[in-house]
């Protein structure tokens, strides 16, 4: 993601002469923003809360001779999310003239984080003569970078392909669309999309299903199943389809939805078929993923689990049989995932 | 004006926590069903213009108006604002003029369309003098004095809804669910000695645009004391009840499924601006030196509370853990030693009335009189209703309760400050934590207010209840929790005879 930010600044500084290519730059502006704002945004806001901490550490009067960084996150904070932090604010201090040192002797200069509702608050504090000195910044959680994932140990291969800040309902993948391509449901406030993305993530069309007319729900259900360059919407009461390229004309029908089934898994190795049971309903508890042999009850010995960062909230089959699609939501940065998931050999 | 897109939200709402496992494997959420709660509260206003601020009457009453009104914006748990009734939002370079979009179509449990002027004339009433709220074509445009870029935190949090009052004095609300019945407390049929506790009941709204919640009616019972809910809830006569936080290790060892807030609720010493200085520094010193907190938070409270050192909590300011508040008796009885003839607390008691009601409260003013006593200081404990706690012989101190209503520190100290502390110095006009910080060392070194605890909320959840995903600032989101099935709790009729029980329309209620 920090690499589509950077390409979209180097090609707007390239190209600034030629008309041609400016409608280009902008068709790819677009994408790239459109696609991957959060990171690029967030890298920023990351670095520039560090300056302003360091602007105002270094301005400190009496502030003199080598210091050693302390690094103290509040006991929320995940082990995965301090590294940046220190990295950045080392060399915003160091830019500044600070002398960091790893010698035990020198005083500390300590910075604490902290996360309030909306907010991430830095603080630092040093010894100066005979007391404290505070200072303090802070930065709208919001703007910042999602942090990585927890990488749970896994026993089943599994990759994210897509996240997104609006509810993913379903996933599917395009059949003889180039590999990768997804289509996604949408339920983005309160209202219906259907997205198709390429491989690297990057949405190439975008429908609003409005003229479904899905009555506004708490617990908001549909499924996507795209048949060649049509796609088919399973609703609550209704089915509708639409075509990629005339998706203005959106033909729905009541009738019972057909749910699919239960998502599937074949085994690579014996043939032996694989069910897929998720540990938990809740909305605020991460969930495990058991793949169980089909016939053996869940949580049997042979399960093989994965943990989500949150939430299962739907699956999908694929059309290589011992994959399948896993959506979840992360509790930690609050944006729905879509996973890849495989079962593999002797792991 | 130059406006600065500042977020185009996508929008995927508290609601979306409720969904559906995936495929048949996982519950599916079912609507239906009559969720039972109770709280400790004997009335609750569902009118926030009668909120007071911090009080703990009005923390009930913001509870329950969630299930009636909305707010323009909400905030999730990963600290993005959401949507609500405003669907966009910006402002300008200086964060001093916004403007909101509201939600097409959205309509009051009556079925009349919101429109701008309602949201304008319920935000100016909330917002207060500082802020000019105004109608713009499809929206609202609020002006701050001062820049706000705390504006979307103030408007996610405390009395920020927006309802359209009626002449009658009724509120009507856009929210998940509408008062459909309230009946206030009355001597019971059975026994006449006893009372029956008053009764609010939701009734779910179909039309609402945030989707209709799961269940079909919320019946909310106040005044119950803190032992009959937790029993309550034992036995199934209620799926949600507050628990009291010296009853928490109780549920826990009897299996209870609890949950807790953040701390919500501080519980501080108050001395009264009648006090001479300087003669008074010492004794609020001395005070200050010999309070034991953690002894408060750990035994009296049975380690359900935290030692307060600061006014807001850690979890809204993020710089709490900067002060101390360390005892020292010996450093309290020297000062004591030295008081000149006259104050209060040496040869004369110090009166500390306990403003906040509750057996809790009543045994932390007397621990803080423990605590007194070891640096030889005289303090007299008089409770709520009490004639030695009458106003006239109420010099001295005060033990009373805060509860957070804000999401903005800047606005939660600024409160605090206006209600608490007269004549105290307002927080500076900015949001820079720095300042706050500095402020509220300021205020704390004063020693006019002594922090004691911090008190989380503590609610019993029954295991029928599903979906809970309450925040952790305390908003209960009750329009997302479903129910797994009918009992026979349930399923009885609602209301007995009417003979003794006064059914009155309540705001919010649809007319």
């Amino acid at each position: 993601m920090q690499s589509l930010g950077k390409t979209c600044g180097k090609v707007s500084s390239k190209n600034l002469l030629f008309p041609w290519a400016l409608i280009l730059i902008a068709v790819l502006a677009v994408i790239c923003c459109v696609s991957s704002p959060v990171a690029a945004d967030g890298d920023a806001a990351l670095r520039e809360t560090a300056q302003r901490l360091a602007e105002r550490v270094a301005a400190i009067p009496g502030l003199h001779g080598a210091l050693r960084l302390e690094w103290h996150p509040d006991a929320a904070w995940p082990g995965g999310e301090s590294e940046p932090w220190i990295r950045v604010i080392r060399d915003e201090f160091e830019r500044r003239a600070l002398n960091l040192t790893g010698d035990a002797s020198a005083p500390a200069l300590d910075v604490f984080a902290a996360e309030t509702p909306t907010h991430l608050v830095l603080t630092a504090r040093i010894r100066v003569s005979d007391h404290d000195e505070i200072r303090i910044v802070s930065i709208p959680r919001a703007s910042l970078p999602p942090g990585a994932s927890p990488a749970a140990p896994i026993r089943l291969e599994r990759q994210m392909i897509y996240e997104s800040p609006d509810l993913i309902l379903d996933a599917a993948s395009l059949e003889n669309n180039g590999e990768g391509s997804l289509v996604l449901l949408l339920y983005k406030n309160f209202e219906l999309v259907a997205l198709r993305v390429d491989a690297k993530g990057v949405v190439k069309q975008s429908v609003s299903l409005n003229a479904a007319n899905l009555k506004p729900s708490r617990d908001p259900r549909a499924e996507i199943l795209p048949r060649g360059n049509m796609v088919l919407v399973e609703l609550p009461g209704k089915a509708c389809e639409f075509s990629w390229e005339s998706p203005v004309v959106l033909k729905c029908r009541a009738e019972k939805p057909a749910w699919r089934a239960e998502t599937q898994l074949t085994s690579p190795c014996d043939g032996s078929d694989w069910k897929l049971f998720s540990s938990s309903s809740e909305p605020n508890a991460k969930d495990v993923l058991q793949v169980v042999p089909d016939g053996a009850l869940r949580e049997s010995s042979a399960a093989v689990l994965s943990e989500f960062p949150g939430p299962i909230l739907n699956t999908n089959g694929e059309q290589d049989p011992s994959s399948a699609l896993v959506i979840a939501q992360n509790l930690r940065t609050g944006n729905y995932e879509v996973y890849k998931i495989t079962l593999a050999c002797g792991n | 004006m130059r406006f600065t897109k500042s977020r185009w939200l996508a929008a995927t709402s508290a609601a979306v926590f409720a969904l559906a496992g995936f495929a048949a494997q996982a519950a599916t959420p079912r609507y239906g069903g009559t969720l039972h709660v109770k709280l400790r509260a004997s009335s609750v206003s569902l009118d926030p213009r009668e909120w007071m601020t911090g009080s703990l009457s009005s923390a009930a009453g913001e509870k329950l108006a969630s299930l009636v009104y909305d707010r323009l914006v909400t905030l999730d748990d990963h600290a993005k604002f959401q949507p609500g009734l405003a669907t966009e939002w910006s402002h300008d370079a200086t964060a001093r003029n916004w403007q909101f979009k509201l939600r097409s179509g959205v309509r009051f449990s009556d079925g009349s369309l919101l429109n701008p002027s309602d949201a304008v004339v319920s935000l100016q009433i909330a917002l207060g003098k500082g802020f000019e709220v105004v109608a713009i074509e499809n929206g609202v445009a609020i002006r701050a004095a001062h820049p706000a870029p705390d504006l979307l935190e103030q408007l996610a949090s405390g009395r920020n809804f927006v309802f359209r009052p009626l002449p009658d004095g009724t509120l009507l609300g856009t929210g998940p669910f509408f008062v459909a019945e309230s009946i206030v407390a009355a001597p019971s049929e059975v026994n006449p000695a006893a009372i029956k506790p008053a009764r609010i009941k939701f009734q779910a709204n179909e039309g609402a645009w945030s989707g209709r919640p799961f269940v079909d009616f919320v019946e909310v019972a106040l005044g119950e004391p803190p032992l009959r809910q937790l029993l309550d809830l034992q036995v199934g006569k209620a799926d949600i009840t507050e628990i009291a936080p010296d009853l928490v290790r109780k549920g826990r060892q009897e299996g209870l499924r609890i949950w807790n807030s953040a701390p919500r609720t501080l519980v501080a010493l108050r001395f009264d601006d009648a006090l001479d200085a300087p003669a008074s520094d010492q004794l609020r010193e001395a005070l200050w030196l010999a309070l034991d907190r953690d002894t408060m938070a750990n035994v009296l409270l049975q380690r359900e509370a935290q030692p307060a050192d600061s006014l807001l909590p850690q979890w809204l300011s993020g710089y709490a853990f900067l002060f101390e508040s360390a005892m020292n008796l010996q450093r309290a009885r020297e000062l004591r030693a030295a008081f000149p003839a006259g104050v209060p607390g040496a040869t004369q008691p110090l009166r500390l009335r306990v403003d906040a009601s509750g057996d809790l409260f009543k045994l932390m003013g007397e621990r803080v009189a423990v605590n007194a006593r070891q640096a030889n200081l005289l303090v007299q404990v008089a409770l709520p209703g009490s004639v030695s706690n009458s106003s006239a012989a109420a010099t001295g101190l005060h033990l009373f309760a805060w509860h957070y209503d804000s999401l903005s520190s800047r606005t939660e100290l600024e409160a605090f400050v206006k209600q608490l502390l007269e004549g105290g110095d307002l927080p500076a006009n900015t949001t820079d934590p720095e300042q706050l910080c500095a402020q509220e060392r300021r205020l704390l070194d004063e020693r006019r207010i002594l922090p004691l605890v911090l008190l989380p909320e503590y609610a019993g959840i029954r295991a029928n209840v599903h979906n809970w995903n309450a925040s952790p600032w305390g908003d209960w989101r009750l329009a997302d929790v479903w129910l797994d099935s009918e009992d026979p709790m349930t399923t009885k009729a609602p209301a007995g005879p009417q003979k003794n029980t006064s059914t009155a329309r309540s705001p919010g209620a649809r007319p």
